[in-house]
């Protein structure tokens, strides 16, 4: 990375100014030949070539579609951040790899599930123990031990919650917890007072009562907070590493920003960053807190998975996430062997998948696996209930989105692999009604121009102007793809005769005009944090107003947020199922959206690296997998082989022309 | 706005442009370019083939009455093209079924282009994206070309104060890089097609300007010019009679090979993002989604071929038509 | 000050070259400060932020925070220093290279950009070199062949390669080069050491082809007026081989020429990494500038349009330095 090796290997390549021209000619061809020999292996070398003991070390290829904006576990809130700090810290619960139907949960930096004690007034106390030696990424910061790791106790884990409640750190689910914890609200707007967060100070409700066991105090019944848990929000935190990476220049040295330069408890630490270009990772030496389970896996991956059930993880000693924007290159790496893994866009969808959505003859003969998961995540588009004209018009709304033909969409947009949504919860969320039928889901164009009359817009005129009604839908396109499914989106509604206007914006304009509400019709989409309805009814519920919350169609209506307050703290059960089905008539009747559809995302993994677990809530699952180094040796280069045929042709062409040259000087200036 | 004032501005900004043309025209020098420009083929094909766009996005621009109340008035184009139904999603040029290894459907129509993504066809896209293009061009020169030649000629021809600051004014707009200038203007303005123009307006009368400026000071010590001085005209008089029918060559010369640079700035500015408002058809648009479909297996090509062939066609030309003026006007330098 | 010897004087007119550059500076500071605060006005950008509808007090909390509620030139307002302003606070800022930090990520835009500059050089400076040695070479070609049909289809060929837009090469070259062949790599970069050559190749091979058309046109051009020139006839004259009046008379003297035309095309170069760094994924200043863009990063654009200029106004010092250097004249005017 330094400037020396830069300038002893790459100067005497360059042709300087040239003087003698055929001299500098074969230079470059020599160069040219010389590049061809390098091969086309975009990633650089991992650290080493060998571990310790002689086996080889092995390292995981995978891509990222962008650089994260931070790896702070308490601030970070999307699913690219998740990718990265879900390797680097662990949480003191996470989803058991194999079991997804239904969820499960499993202690991770935590001894055993939380146990759950009555609290005083109808609250809840969750307690938490955790395993005893666990160990934080040796870093510089680690004063008192000379570098070395210090062991994780109950005090990072409440350092952790403390974090949460630091207006500086503006933590996104602060408002969530703190109405269960309202110790974690006084701590918020004392500091945001005094200008500064007392971190000596115990927040009430966050008990440290040993070395090694924490309390949660609930004022009132919550049963997802262990879901909160698996998350990164509640990952302990090193109070040394917040500290010493202030972003500030100490002796002169800037130390980055903490959030550049996490230290977490996970099974990789970071070892490089270099923002647009790679994300490395290294094992974790001192890693302790999960092993491979050794049971839960189907019946027919018996083979596979006995043999390192119970091992110590993580079982491959080095990550590269390279920031690949583009899909092009993202695919093509892929198929040159590059990649471990990659998603299947739909550009490449026919050449990867067959009629049967099988994987073609090809990549089947290549050994490539082929995986069709359905995320939990629902699209909608969101129609501003606060717009006077649309918040005030439901059959405007319920023509708008029976007019809008879904099925055709995911045919085109993604080969027909997407569910179409009918209802906000996704499949394999507790309430989802399998063969529910939304009649305004169901593209009828006639049915829709009959409710755009009932609205007061026969065809589409508004009878006011004698013009079509006008709509504008608010878009940030940024890729050819968003481009292409933006306009498709205006010639579904416009097929009622009203007229959509593109509003194009920068991202963050975008995002302040969903904050602040004006808009009249936006994409959106919910991933869920956890698989409960709560986590996606609550994107209607009207006290979750932005820029807190996500109810960005403003929807409000009395009797929903009766039935949802009423929902939210049962546990499963046929009850609390009824109420979900009156939820969920009650969107199919006011229509505050389009819904769209339940992404299935097709994946691809090579031979030497087949997958392990299919569970899309656990972050950091590359722990677990196994990579067969030689035989990715093997096909990278039997993938790429390069033909020379056309060097030499090259090189004939400059030959030609040279000759040509010294021809023609020679019989016209004799 | 209303069609038929749209069709007017359309109609009348190209009249202003021919008789101009067709004023300066009448001088000897011009004559006698004409002259030699008329024996020059490979002009004469590339000016045809100008012409030819220059149709297309005519008919692209022009628009005729709504067929039913309420609806949009089509263009021309649309009208010729009324007869071409929409498609699924992509075909290949003149292919009987949609572009499909697994589910191919008979199509609706022939498309000599092919269609894409959404089922359009590509050939009436890749003509309306002419119009965009030459819009933006159109736009960019009204404002840069007057702006240019106004501020070169009276630079060059007063000299001094007036010379010093002009000259300030376009060393330091120069010394910006361009498509950072261009990127942070659209930026701040938004996108769209006039911001597109104002922008490059903006950028593109220093080259012109300084052009004009050296020219005008050659032709400002000339002897008819301070006879002219002597006779007791006025400066504007002098500027306009005499100094601006003498470089206008150079401004025309300069308006054709700006213009090839302008289509192509179009391009890049819309594939950077700062370009063309999502929906508009645009080469530049075009060919960025192009980018996505030549992974595809199998390639969909005819979509980056059209739009870069339409492309290129045009800036070849006017390429090619820069040369040949400036071998007409000036046949000593080549 | 007295200068005398003809070292003074070289000394004398660098500084005045370098006086003169000060009100440029000035005036780019100007032009950014105008598009950056007055256009988009700092009174907008909150009331997006929080609002329309937001309350007076949050706006006036807002603009006071980040120091917008400053008048925007000069401070009249009673008691205060008149350059209490806007303006001169960002030109101050500007003037010691503080960037301040990136709207997106927070982090300050100096480290960002010292980041960037290796991996950016590294694309225009060989692609610089590359195309200017194919370019000289094919054009002293054209030259040497002059008024023959291959002159005349080679000039074509130059208006050719002039008339398609950067993207295509890339495309065209990733896909023949990286998928095709599998050649070179079609995307990434590394610093590290040798091997760092097989992630440039392609993208600067890519960009010296496509400046190729226009810079061998233009150099052709350059070296025909010399050899129009008295002097060459007189060597043709004395009998001097063709080869040699080429490459030792017409060479030496389109030189200069070639020079200043070299220097400023340098801020072109920006124009094509960007388009190439994106593409190929290289972590530059132009991938930073798009990325910006995309995220809508007003700090980092803001940042990269002022050193853009700088680097740019430094090429033309450099200019002047070697037209002196070359031609004593000059330091006389």
């Amino acid at each position: 990375m330094s400037i020396k090796s830069l300038r002893s290997t790459f100067l005497p390549e360059n042709p300087i100014l040239p003087a003698i021209v055929p001299v500098r000619f074969s230079l470059v061809l020599v160069a040219l030949c010389l590049f061809t020999g390098c091969g086309n292996n975009p990633h650089p070398s991992p650290l080493r070539e060998k571990r310790e003991d002689g086996s080889p070390w092995k390292t995981a290829y995978r891509a990222l579609p962008d650089t994260p904006r931070s790896l702070d576990p308490q601030v970070s809130y999307d699913t690219l951040g998740h990718a990265v700090i879900g390797m680097v810290y662990e949480s003191l619960l996470q989803y058991h790899p194999f079991k997804t139907d239904p969820y499960e949960l499993t202690p991770c930096l935590a001894a055993s599930l939380p146990r759950r004690l009555p609290g005083p007034g109808g609250g809840a106390i969750y307690e938490i123990k955790l395993k005893a030696g666990l160990r934080f990424h040796d870093d510089p910061c680690f004063a008192a031990t000379g570098g070395k790791g210090r062991e994780i106790t109950s005090e990072d884990a409440a350092y952790a919650f403390k974090r949460m409640a630091d207006p500086k750190v503006e933590c996104p689910i602060l408002a969530v917890l703190q109405e269960y914890i309202p110790g974690l609200q006084k701590a918020y707007e004392q500091a945001k007072a005094k200008g500064n967060f007392d971190y000596q100070q115990p927040i009430p409700g966050v008990d440290v009562v040993d070395r090694l066991t924490l309390r949660l105090q609930l004022v009132k019944p919550y049963p997802q907070i262990v879901y909160w848990l698996a998350m990164p929000f509640t990952a302990p935190v090193p109070r040394e590493a917040v500290e010493y990476y202030d972003g500030r220049r100490h002796g002169g040295e800037t130390r980055p920003q903490f959030k550049f330069h996490p230290v977490g408890s996970g099974p990789f630490r970071l070892a490089e960053w270099n923002r647009n270009r790679l994300i490395r990772l290294v094992r974790h030496e001192d890693y302790r807190a999960t092993v491979f389970p050794s049971e839960g896996w189907p019946i027919a991956e018996n083979r596979r998975f006995q043999p390192v059930a119970g091992k110590p993880l993580p079982l491959i000693d080095e990550v590269h996430f390279t920031i690949i924007r583009e899909g092009i290159p993202r695919w093509l790496l892929f198929r040159q062997g590059y990649l471990d893994s990659t998603g299947v866009n739909k550009d490449v969808f026919n050449s990867v998948v067959s009629i049967g959505q099988e994987l073609t003859a090809k990549y089947r003969k290549r050994g490539v696996q082929l995986h069709k998961d359905t995320e939990p995540s629902t699209f909608y588009m969101v129609f501003n209930m606060e717009d006077p004209v649309l918040g005030r018009n439901r059959p405007l709304r319920q023509a708008l989105s029976t007019a809008y033909n879904e099925d055709l969409s995911i045919e085109i947009f993604s080969n027909g692999m997407d569910i179409k949504a009918e209802q906000i919860l996704p499949p394999g969320v507790f309430g989802y009604q399998r063969n529910f039928v939304n009649p305004c889901r169901q593209f009828n164009l006639a049915r829709a121009k009959e409710l755009i009359a009932a609205a007061g817009y026969p065809n589409g005129i508004d009878p006011k102007t004698g013009n079509p009604l006008e709509l504008t839908i608010d878009v940030t396109s940024d890729s050819p793809e968003s481009r292409q499914l933006t306009e498709f989106q205006k010639n579904q509604f416009e097929q009622l005769g009203l007229r959509i206007k593109l509003e194009e914006n920068l991202w963050s304009r975008q995002q302040d005009k969903m904050d602040s509400g004006h808009f009249q019709i936006i994409a959106y989409g919910w991933r869920a944090d956890y698989p409960d309805p709560e986590n996606f009814f609550f994107l209607f519920y009207s006290p979750n107003r932005p820029p807190q919350g996500n109810n960005h169609s403003r929807y409000a209506s009395p009797e929903f947020d009766r039935l949802f307050e009423k929902m939210r703290t049962m546990e499963n059960s046929p009850e609390r199922l009824k109420i979900i089905h009156q939820l969920n008539a009650l969107l199919v009747e006011d229509c505050p959206c389009v819904l769209l559809s339940h992404p299935v995302y097709f994946s691809l993994n090579q031979p030497w690296c087949p997958r392990v677990s299919s569970n899309p809530l656990l972050s950091g699952g590359l722990k677990y997998a196994e990579i067969d180094s030689a035989l990715r040796q093997e096909r990278q280069a039997e993938w790429n082989h390069s033909p020379h045929w056309p060097l030499g042709f090259l090189l004939l062409l400059i030959g030609g022309a040279i000759g040509y040259a010294v021809f023609w000087t020679r019989r016209h200036h004799a | 706005m209303t069609p038929w004032l749209e069709n007017l501005i359309v109609i009348g900004g190209l009249a202003i442009l021919i008789a101009t043309l067709w004023i300066w025209a009448h001088s000897d020098r011009w004559q006698r370019a004409w002259q030699r420009f008329r024996r020059d083929r490979l002009g004469i094909a590339s000016l045809g083939i100008i012409a030819f766009y220059l149709l297309v996005g005519l008919m692209a621009s022009l628009r005729l009455p709504a067929p039913a109340h309420g609806q949009a008035c089509p263009t021309i184009l649309d009208r010729l093209f009324s007869g071409v139904p929409k498609e699924k999603s992509y075909s290949a040029p003149f292919a009987d079924t949609t572009y499909s290894v697994n589910r191919p459907e008979p199509l609706k129509g022939r498309h000599p282009l092919g269609t894409d993504v959404l089922g359009k066809d590509v050939l009436l896209q890749t003509a309306k994206a002419c119009r965009t293009a030459l819009i933006i061009a159109g736009l960019t020169s009204l404002i840069y070309i007057p702006l240019g030649t106004l501020l070169g000629i009276v630079a060059g021809y007063f000299r001094r104060w007036v010379d010093d600051i002009i000259q300030y004014v376009y060393i330091t707009l120069a010394s910006i890089p361009n498509i950072l200038l261009l990127v942070a203007i659209l930026m701040v303005l938004g996108k769209g097609l006039s911001q597109m123009a104002i922008a490059l307006g903006i950028t593109s009368w220093v080259g012109l300007c300084r052009l004009i400026r050296g020219e005008s000071m050659r032709q400002a010590t000339r002897p008819y010019v301070e006879a002219a001085r002597a006779l007791g005209h006025g400066p504007w008089v002098i500027i306009t009679r005499h100094i601006l029918p003498n470089v206008m060559h150079l401004v025309i010369i300069n308006l054709v090979l700006g213009f090839s640079g302008l289509v192509l700035s179009e391009s890049i500015l819309s594939y950077i993002g700062v370009g063309a408002p999502v929906g508009t058809p645009s080469w530049g648009l075009m060919i960025d989604s192009a980018r996505m479909e030549l992974s595809r297996e199998p390639v969909v090509w005819w979509y980056l071929v059209s739009a870069t062939g339409a492309l290129f066609f045009l800036v070849l030309s006017l390429n090619l038509l820069g040369d040949a003026l400036r071998r007409a006007f000036d046949p000593k330098s080549s | 000050m007295l200068f005398s010897g003809p070292g003074d004087i070289m000394l004398n007119y660098l500084l005045r070259r370098i006086l003169y550059l000060f009100p440029i500076v000035f005036g780019v500071m100007l032009i950014t400060f105008s598009l950056f605060y007055v256009v988009q006005s700092p009174r907008a950008m909150a009331l997006q932020i929080l609002g329309p509808k937001a309350p007076k007090e949050a706006v006036a909390n807002w603009l006071h925070n980040r120091g917008y509620d400053k008048p925007l030139f000069f401070n009249t307002a009673p008691g205060k220093p008149p350059l209490d302003s806007q303006f001169f606070h960002y030109i101050k800022s500007l003037a010691i290279f503080d960037f301040g930090v990136s709207d997106a990520t927070g982090e300050p835009l100096t480290e960002v950009f010292k980041r960037g500059a290796i991996p950016s050089l590294l694309i225009t400076l060989p692609s610089m070199l590359l195309g200017l040695f194919l370019s000289v070479s094919f054009s002293l070609f054209l030259v040497l062949v002059r008024k023959s049909l291959i002159d005349l289809t080679g000039v074509f060929i130059c208006v050719v390669l002039m008339s398609f837009p950067i993207m295509d090469y890339v495309i065209l070259g990733q896909w023949l080069i990286a998928i095709k062949t599998s050649y070179l790599p079609a995307f990434g970069f590394n610093l590290e050491g040798i091997t760092t050559a097989k992630y440039l190749a392609l993208p600067v091979c890519i960009a010296a082809v496509a400046g190729l058309g226009a810079e061998t046109r233009l150099y052709r051009s350059i070296f025909l007026e010399e050899i129009n020139q008295d002097y060459v006839r007189t060597a043709k004259a004395k009998g001097a081989s063709p080869n040699r009046i080429l490459f030792s008379h017409v060479f030496k003297n389109g030189l200069i020429s070639l020079i200043t035309l070299v220097v400023a095309s340098l801020p072109f170069l920006i124009m094509g990494s960007l388009v190439l760094e994106s593409f190929f994924g290289i972590p530059g200043l132009g991938n930073l500038t798009i990325t910006a863009i995309r995220t809508s990063d007003f700090a980092v654009v803001r940042a990269v349009v002022y050193l853009g200029s700088l680097l740019y106004i430094l090429g033309l010092l450099l200019t002047d330095i070697c037209y002196a250097a070359v031609d004593p004249r000059i330091r006389f005017q």
